[in-house]
C-alpha cells in the first residue's frame, strides 16, 4: 500500500504533468514521474491516484495502456499500446481463426504513435502485433480530446500469442478501477466549476448558491461522487498488494458502473447550475461532460454492467462480497 | 481484545446461542413482544461480555475499539436476531450520556441501557418543531435546584416503554433559538408526564406524544451546559448517522439476500437488482470508512450527512425492489413473510424523514461541506 506522503508527491507531479496537455507530453510526463515503476512497486493502490488526476485535468495519456499491458504480464512502455474492447462492451477484441488473428476494438491516444499493440484474444492469449499492420482510424466522436481510435485488423500472425499471466478478467477489472477513478476525477472538476459559479453569479440580488434548488443539486452531486469514490476505494482495498495484482472483478465492475452513472448525474446538475455559460464552447464544462460520456463506454458501460451484475446475483442468489469491518 | 478476536469469539458464541435469540415474527407479534425480545438479546450479550466491549470502563464497558460495537450490531442484524431501528437507539443515546452527563450519573445509568434493563427515548421533535429544531418550545424553568418542565413532544420513538428520556427544553427566551436550549435526562415515571402512543403507518405503535405538566427534574440531570443543549443535539446527530446506520446497512443486506434466496426473488428485474446491490455496496464502503474514523477518535460531523443520504436512498431502493418483485406478498400476503415485507416496505418510507429529513441533510451538505454560505 502506498503511504500518504508518497501519494501526495505523486499526485502533485501528475497534476503538473497533466497541466501541459497533449497525449504525447502526458506520456512523456508519465515516464518522468515513473508511472510504470510506481505501478510495479506500489501495485493497484496508485491507480486511483493517477487516474483521478487525469480525469480532473481532462488529460489523455497511455496510462490505461500501461496498466492493462502490465496486468497481462507484458512489459509496458510508451511504444506499446493496448487494444480495448469495442465501445460499451468488455469482450476481448481479438479472435483467432485458422491461425489468423483478427482484431476489432478501440485504441487510446497512444495508439497512433505506438510501435506495438497488445491484443487479447477470446482464448485469453495476449498477442503483440505491429501497429503498422493494423487499420487505425482516429474517431473524434463526442470527446475529441480523448483521442480514441478505431482499431481493426485481419490475417495477422497469431503465432507469438501467449497465455496471459493474470487473466483478461483481472486486467479488465484493473482497467475498470482506473476508468472509475478517472470519471470520479472529472466529476469532481464539474462540481468545482459549478460551485464556483454558484457563489459568484448573482441573480435577484443574491448569489444563485443561496437558492435552495441550486444548493440541493450541488449537494446531490457531492453525494453521488462520494458514494462512487467509497465503492471505488473498497474495490481497490479488496485487490491484493501483489503485482500484477489480483483484482476481484465484481467490486471493480460495481465501482465502474457507479462512477459512470453518477458522473452523468453530476453532469446533469452542474450543467443546470452553470446554465447559459456552461452551454458555451468556451466554458470548460463541456470537456468534462464529454469525457465522462466517453469513459462510460470504455470497458463496459454502466447500463451493461448493472444488468450483468443483477443477472449474476440472480444466478448465485447471493449478494456480492463486501470488505469485512 | 481486538476486532479479530472479538469477531471470532462472537461468531462462535452466536453459532451456539443464536437459536435462543431468534425473535418472534408474524402478523400476531406485538411491539411488546419485540421489546421483550430486544431486552433479552441485550441482557444475554451483556452477560456474555459482547455488549460491553467498545464502551468505556467508567460506564460499565470493557473498553477497546468502537468497531466492536459496530460489529456486534452487524452480526446480530445479519443473523436476523434484531431490528436495528429499536436496537441501535443505544448507539445514539449512550454516547450522549457518556459525553454530557455527570460522570456518576453516566456510570449509574448507561449499564442499564446496555444490559437491556431499561429503554430510553429521545425527546426532540414537537408539534410545531420538526426540522427546525432550534425553534422548540417545551419549557424548563429553574425552581431552586430543580427544573420544572411543561410542554409537549411528539414522534418520540418507544416513549411508552421508556424509563428515561434525553429531552431538549427551552430555557432561554422564546426567541433565543439554538442558544436557549438545555438538554435534560428525565425519568419517565416522574409525576406530570403523560405518554400517548401513536399508531404509525406501518402498523406499529412506533412513536408517541409525550406531555409534560409541571414535571420536576433535578438540576443534576442537566446534560452539558445550561443553554448549551444545542451542542448536545449536534453531537448526538452524527452518532445517529454512524454506528446505527452501519447496523441498518447490515440489516438491509440481510433482507435483500433473503429476498434473493426466496421465491419472489425469481421475479426481480436484473437491472433494478443490480442497481440496488451497487447502492448497498457503496453505502457499506462509505459507512465502513466512517466506523474507522470514529474508532480512530475522529470527531464526526456534517460529513455523516452523506452517509445518511446514501443509506436512505439504498433503503428505499431495496424496498422498492421488494414492492416490485413481491408485489402480491406486500399487498395481500397474510403469512408471516408477506406481513413482514409489508411492514418493512412501509417503514422504509420513513428513511428520508427521521434523523433529519433528506432535505435537511442536503442543506447541511450544501452549507457545511460545499461551503455555499447561508441559505435564505
Ligand atoms: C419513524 C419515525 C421515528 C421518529 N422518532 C423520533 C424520536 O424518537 N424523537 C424525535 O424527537 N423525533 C422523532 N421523529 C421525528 C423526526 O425527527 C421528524 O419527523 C423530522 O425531524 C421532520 O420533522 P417534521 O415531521 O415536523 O417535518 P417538517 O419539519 O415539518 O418538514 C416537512 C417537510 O418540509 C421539509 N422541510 C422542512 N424544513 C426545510 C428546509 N429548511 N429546507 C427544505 N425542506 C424543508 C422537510 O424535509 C419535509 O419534507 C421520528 C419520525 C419518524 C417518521
Amino acid at each position: 500500500m502506498i503511504d500518504a506522503e508518497t501519494a501526495e508527491l505523486l499526485a502533485h507531479s501528475l497534476r503538473r504533468a497533466f497541466e501541459k496537455g497533449g497525449a504525447a507530453s502526458a506520456d512523456a510526463a508519465l515516464d518522468e514521474v515513473g508511472w510504470c515503476e510506481a505501478l510495479a512497486a506500489e501495485g493497484i493502490s496508485v491507480v486511483p491516484l493517477l487516474f483521478a488526476e487525469q480525469g480532473a485535468a481532462n488529460a489523455a495519456s497511455g496510462a490505461l495502456d500501461d496498466l492493462m499491458t502490465a496486468m497481462l504480464g507484458v512489459p509496458p512502455g510508451r511504444g506499446t499500446a493496448f487494444v480495448l474492447p469495442e465501445f460499451g462492451g468488455g469482450v476481448m477484441p481479438g479472435s483467432v481463426r485458422n491461425g489468423d488473428l483478427a482484431v476489432r476494438g478501440l485504441g487510446t491516444a497512444r495508439m497512433a504513435a505506438a510501435e506495438h499493440a497488445v491484443v487479447v484474444t477470446e482464448e485469453h492469449r495476449a498477442a503483440v502485433v505491429e501497429t503498422a499492420s493494423l487499420r487505425i482510424r482516429p474517431v473524434e466522436g463526442i470527446d475529441p480530446r480523448l483521442g480514441l481510435a478505431k482499431v481493426e485488423g485481419a490475417g495477422l500472425p497469431a503465432a507469438g500469442a501467449r497465455a496471459t499471466d493474470a487473466g483478461w478478467t483481472e486486467a479488465l477489472a484493473a482497467g475498470r478501477l482506473a476508468l472509475a477513478s478517472e470519471a470520479a476525477g472529472a466529476s469532481r472538476t464539474m462540481l468545482r466549476l459549478a460551485r464556483e459559479h454558484a457563489v459568484t453569479r448573482v441573480q435577484f440580488g443574491r448569489p444563485i448558491g443561496s437558492f435552495q434548488a441550486v444548493r440541493h443539486r450541488l449537494a446531490e452531486c457531492l453525494v453521488a461522487i462520494e458514494g462512487a469514490e467509497a465503492a471505488l476505494a473498497a474495490a481497490v482495498e479488496m485487490a491484493d498488494g501483489e503485482w500484477p495484482a489480483r483484482v476481484p472483478p465484481v467490486p471493480a465492475a460495481i465501482a465502474k458502473a457507479l462512477a459512470g452513472r453518477h458522473a452523468r448525474t453530476v453532469a446533469r446538475h452542474c450543467q443546470q447550475v452553470l446554465a447559459g455559460v456552461g452551454f458555451t464552447d468556451e466554458h470548460d464544462f463541456h470537456h468534462h461532460f464529454r469525457r465522462v460520456l466517453a469513459l462510460d463506454g470504455l470497458l463496459g458501460d454502466a447500463r451493461t454492467l448493472t444488468r450483468e451484475l443483477g443477472a449474476e446475483l440472480l444466478r448465485t442468489r447471493r449478494l456480492p462480497a463486501v470488505p469485512p469491518l | 481484545m481486538d476486532l479479530q478476536e472479538f469477531r471470532a469469539g462472537l461468531d462462535g458464541w452466536l453459532d451456539e446461542h443464536g437459536p435462543e435469540l431468534v425473535p418472534p415474527h408474524g402478523p400476531g407479534v406485538t411491539l411488546d413482544a419485540e421489546m421483550e425480545h430486544l431486552s433479552k438479546v441485550k441482557r444475554l450479550t451483556y452477560e456474555a461480555g459482547w455488549m460491553r466491549w467498545g464502551w468505556p470502563e467508567r460506564v460499565g464497558g470493557l473498553g477497546g475499539s468502537t468497531l466492536m460495537r459496530a460489529y456486534l450490531g452487524e452480526a446480530l442484524a445479519s443473523r436476523d436476531l434484531i431490528e436495528p431501528g429499536i436496537y441501535s437507539m443505544t448507539e445514539v443515546l449512550a454516547p450522549t450520556m457518556i459525553e454530557f452527563a455527570r460522570p456518576a450519573l453516566a456510570a449509574e445509568m448507561v449499564p442499564r441501557l446496555l444490559r437491556g434493563d431499561e429503554t430510553w427515548c429521545q425527546g426532540f421533535s414537537e408539534p410545531s418543531t420538526g426540522s427546525n429544531l432550534g425553534s422548540l418550545a417545551c419549557r424548563a424553568r429553574p425552581d431552586g435546584d430543580d427544573w420544572v418542565v411543561s410542554g409537549q413532544k411528539v414522534w418520540t420513538s418507544l416513549a411508552q416503554y421508556a424509563d428515561r428520556c434525553v429531552l431538549l427544553t427551552r430555557t432561554g427566551s422564546p426567541e433565543s433559538g439554538h442558544r436557549g436550549i438545555t438538554a435534560l435526562f428525565v425519568d419517565m415515571d416522574s409525576p406530570g408526564i403523560t405518554v400517548r402512543p401513536i399508531q404509525a403507518m406501518h402498523g406499529r405503535d412506533e412513536f408517541c406524544e409525550v406531555f409534560f405538566d409541571e414535571v420536576r427534574v433535578p438540576g443534576d440531570r442537566t446534560l452539558g451546559e445550561v443553554d448549551g443543549g444545542w451542542a448536545v443535539a449536534m453531537d448526538l446527530l452524527p452518532y445517529e448517522r454512524s454506528t446505527s446506520l452501519w447496523h441498518r446497512g447490515a440489516f438491509l443486506r440481510q433482507r435483500l439476500e433473503h429476498l434473493l434466496a426466496s421465491p419472489p426473488g425469481e421475479a426481480l428485474d436484473p437491472a433494478d437488482l443490480g442497481e440496488a446491490a451497487q447502492l448497498a455496496f457503496a453505502f457499506h464502503a462509505r459507512s465502513r470508512a466512517t466506523q474507522y474514523r470514529m474508532a480512530g477518535g475522529e470527531r464526526l460531523g456534517p460529513e455523516t450527512s452523506v452517509d445518511k443520504v446514501l443509506l436512505a436512498t439504498t433503503e428505499q431502493a431495496v424496498y422498492d425492489l421488494v414492492a416490485d418483485a413481491a408485489a402480491a406478498d406486500v399487498a395481500l400476503g397474510d403469512d408471516p413473510d408477506g406481513a413482514r415485507w409489508r411492514t418493512e416496505f412501509l417503514y422504509s418510507r420513513a428513511a428520508t424523514i427521521y434523523g433529519g429529513s433528506a432535505e435537511i441533510q442536503r442543506n447541511i451538505i450544501a452549507r457545511r461541506l460545499l461551503d455555499l454560505g447561508v441559505d435564505r
